[in-house]
């Protein structure tokens, strides 16, 4: 099928790499090993370039692909999400995010905590604004299946956050206070 | 719940990737795949590993042919055997019924 759209590799990673990093930093919590998958995927685009049709194509292709790979890593790897985040201060010298509020901090770390499903419906839906029809065209699962991982997740990180921000705020105050 | 679903919105902005994510990527690229090399060989030792299976499978069929051969000849050497027997075993009734009738 002949398409008109002419993709350029390096325009791709500059207009796409901040997606791909996000959604594997998030899906796996380890910056180095979020930075080796983005290099993975867009090593996999440029083998594959011949046959991406549009810029939408692209981007639906290196989302899906992004979260495909960081599925492999993080079953290839059994990490224990909660750990990573410990690791990820303590290992790469990261700076979490220096604009990022506490409050986002702590909502990273608690979805860290979710079962993975639950994550990537979640990561999918609030980092890049899917709809749930198009998570489950993103994650190759049955739109229903998707719709129960967003709701079950969200109650569950609801409820963490409540738990663990209510702790947060105190701790605060009382900083403050002092 | 909506209140909640916008503070996640903002929490899971997308983070800026490291500035040499693109340095490496371009770097890997340019670079030829050592992993070419590796499926070559993986391939070639696959082609081995199936020429020595289906190498000793011939060997091994061979051999099983040359015993059932051999417990062949073997039967076929008792039958006569037995034979050999049973007809020294009739000439010699012969003769002494033979010597009976002189």
């Amino acid at each position: 099928m002949a398409h008109d759209w002419q993709p350029d590799f390096e325009q791709l990673v500059d207009e796409h790499q901040s997606m791909v990093f996000s959604l594997a930093l998030r899906m796996t919590g380890d910056r180095g090993l979020a930075e080796e998958i983005a290099q993975d995927v867009f090593l996999e685009l440029d083998r594959y370039l011949g046959k991406i049709e549009s810029a939408d194509h692209a981007r639906f292709w290196l989302r899906r692909v992004a979260m495909n790979r960081s599925a492999d890593a993080l079953r290839r790897r059994r990490v224990r999400c909660l750990d990573l985040w410990v690791e990820m201060e303590d290992h790469h010298g990261i700076r979490v995010e220096e604009r990022a509020s506490p409050l986002a901090i702590r909502l990273e770390q608690l979805l860290a905590t979710l079962p993975e499903p639950q994550r990537a419906a979640l990561v999918l839906r609030y980092q890049e604004d899917l709809t749930p029809e198009e998570i489950a065209a993103t994650l190759q699962s049955p739109l229903a299946t998707v719709k129960s991982h967003l709701q079950r997740g969200l109650k569950l990180l609801r409820a963490k956050a409540q738990c663990h921000l209510k702790e947060y705020i105190r701790v605060k105050e009382q900083a403050s206070g002092a | 719940m909506e209140e909640f679903e916008e503070e996640l919105r903002q929490a899971f902005e997308r983070r800026p990737a490291p500035p040499s994510l693109k340095r490496r990527l371009m770097e890997r690229r340019r670079t030829p795949r050592p992993r070419s090399y590796t499926v070559v060989w993986q391939r070639l030792a696959a082609c081995l590993v199936l020429a020595a299976f289906m190498g000793s499978a011939a060997v091994w069929h061979q051999r099983e042919e040359c015993r059932k051969g051999e417990a062949a000849r073997e039967q076929v050497l008792i039958a006569l055997r037995i034979t050999g027997h049973a007809l020294n075993h009739m000439n010699q009734q012969l003769a002494a019924r033979g010597r009976v009738r002189k």
